[in-house]
């Protein structure tokens, strides 16, 4: 079966201009499988190939961890993400992992990706206030996305180079970068207003009040217990690490030679969670890919999203915006050279 | 349990650890002790180089290991040995203890102060309120549970 074409085609004819063009050698983006249902991640080097780019609701594994692990670093290559995508890209560029110089990031707006619990026969496509299976529409129900996405308050990617509307057909560059793109695709940049985001804003900040509000409601005791008995079901499989983008060290500290935590330990010392935290959260994206790997069903993104939130706004530092903006633990700024105190909030 | 029953909040001795910047809070330490202040003797010590060598993990490591506070002495803001190094540690601790807070402990058994060298009787009164701190708060509930 063909799959309906969402925002005119406009992401895949993009993809195969600056392939044709030579401004990218390859694309990295999410593929329809050769059985027709299955998305998979793929670098695309020939135009045609370009036409199997999906702009389906799903999103297995980050486009940004596999950039960085397997993107060749000498070659120009493109990236279709979503805006965690393109935020943790930016991340890891920041961190020196990935030269920005070689990426050409072409955004696509994105209101949530499918919950893999939810059982879905049929290629799913999520919008703001609807979804549809296979082009027939669906209500709009929370428990079909990824609970990290309902928190989400970047549904537009402009931090990439170019954003491309799903619902409607319309095209924004945001850098120089995204106008040469859009040159070699020969599309002109929509005109008109920004876009409304306020009730994507506060849908997320409802959703944001729910889920850490919970949270902080709890006593500490029953909060130090409601994580322990979390942590507990941890069978330490390294999933969350194996997926997270900004956890990007080639010799991790969690590896038992490096005897933080024990290696043979069922479920492991709680200090294997509070490092990965300690690590992450600073940076986080809210890509939730941690807690769609957890075999376990931790709410970990929750967690992550929570002290994010809470060091964003005592730092003063939004992860993913910024590339000259050092990460907030590795940096200091001159205001807080005059302080004396030793606390900074 | 039995050891945690007979610890109750009155009889509690609490295990500190501290992290000492060589330069200054190690030294201010060592006067404190020639000087014969007296202090609490609950603290055990590691003396790093700079506040800034106290990696987050070595805070989360000491109380997820069963230690009841962890004390972060550095030198005063613009002192530092190295520059800017205890301005890195104040944003760290400041991230732990906010961690510390969403997970159901309490922040206030990371500290972190500024002793020099010449402040012998601010590091022993510093133990000696850190460690009261911590006997009103009872056992860490990680050692508890372990």
């Amino acid at each position: 079966m063909k799959e309906k074409v969402y925002g005119g085609g406009l992401v895949q004819s993009i993809a195969a201009a600056i392939l044709k063009a030579g401004l990218v050698d390859e694309v990295l983006a999410f593929v329809t499988g050769l059985d027709g249902r299955d998305i998979i991640p793929a670098f695309i080097t020939s135009e045609d190939e370009a036409q199997r780019i999906t702009t389906a609701s799903y999103n297995p594994c980050s486009l940004a961890k596999l950039l960085h692990k397997y993107g060749d670093q000498h070659k120009k290559i493109g990236v279709v993400v979503r805006s965690c995508d393109a935020r943790a890209i930016i991340e890891l560029a920041k961190r020196h992992q990935i030269n920005l110089d070689n990426i050409y990031m072409i955004g696509r707006e994105c209101y949530g990706v499918a919950n893999i619990n939810e059982d879905v026969s049929g290629a799913l496509h999520i919008f703001f206030d609807r979804i549809e299976v296979d082009g027939k529409e669906q209500k709009w129900e929370e428990k079909m996305l990824r609970p990290n996405c309902l928190r989400c308050e970047y549904p537009i990617p402009t931090m990439a180079d170019v954003s491309v509307s799903i619902d409607n057909n319309s095209v924004k560059a945001f850098t120089e970068k995204g106008k040469q793109i859009l040159a070699a695709a020969n599309i002109a940049e929509s005109e008109g207003a920004t876009d409304d985001l306020t009730a994507v804003k506060e849908r997320a900040s409802k959703y944001q009040e729910r889920d850490f509000g919970e949270l902080t409601k709890m006593e500490p005791e029953e909060r130090l217990n409601y994580w322990l008995s979390q942590f507990d079901k941890c069978i330490k499989c390294y999933g969350c690490r194996d997926a997270c983008p900004i956890c990007y060290c080639k010799d991790c500290t969690l590896e038992p030679e490096h005897m933080l935590v024990k290696g043979a330990q069922l479920p492991p010392e709680k200090v294997f969670h509070l490092t990965r935290l300690i690590h992450v959260a600073p940076g986080c994206v809210n890509c939730g890919q941690c807690e769609a790997a957890c075999p376990a069903g931790i709410p970990i993104s929750k967690l992550y999203h929570q002290l994010y939130k809470e060091l964003s706004s005592i730092f003063r530092y939004e992860s993913g915006f910024d590339v000259n903006v050092p990460p907030p633990l590795d940096t200091i700024t001159d205001e807080e050279l005059t302080l004396g105190g030793v606390t900074i909030d | 349990m039995m050891r945690a029953e007979r610890e109750t909040k009155a009889g509690f001795e609490p295990k500190i650890l501290g992290f000492l910047c060589n330069w200054c809070s190690y030294a201010g330490a060592d006067l404190a002790g020639v000087s014969r202040i007296q202090y609490a003797p609950n603290v055990r010590v590691i003396r790093t180089m700079c506040s800034a060598r106290v990696n987050p993990i070595f805070i989360l490591k000491a109380l997820t290991s069963g230690i009841d506070g962890v004390l972060v002495l550095g030198c005063h803001p613009g002192e530092c040995h190295y520059m800017k190094g205890n301005y890195y540690t104040r944003r760290r601790v400041t991230a732990v203890k906010h961690l510390l807070k969403n997970i159901g402990l309490e922040p206030e058994r990371v500290r972190l102060e500024w002793v020099s060298a010449s402040e012998g009787k601010r590091f022993a009164d510093t133990v000696d309120e850190f460690t009261k701190t911590i006997k009103g708060l009872g056992p860490n509930p990680l050692r508890v549970t372990k």
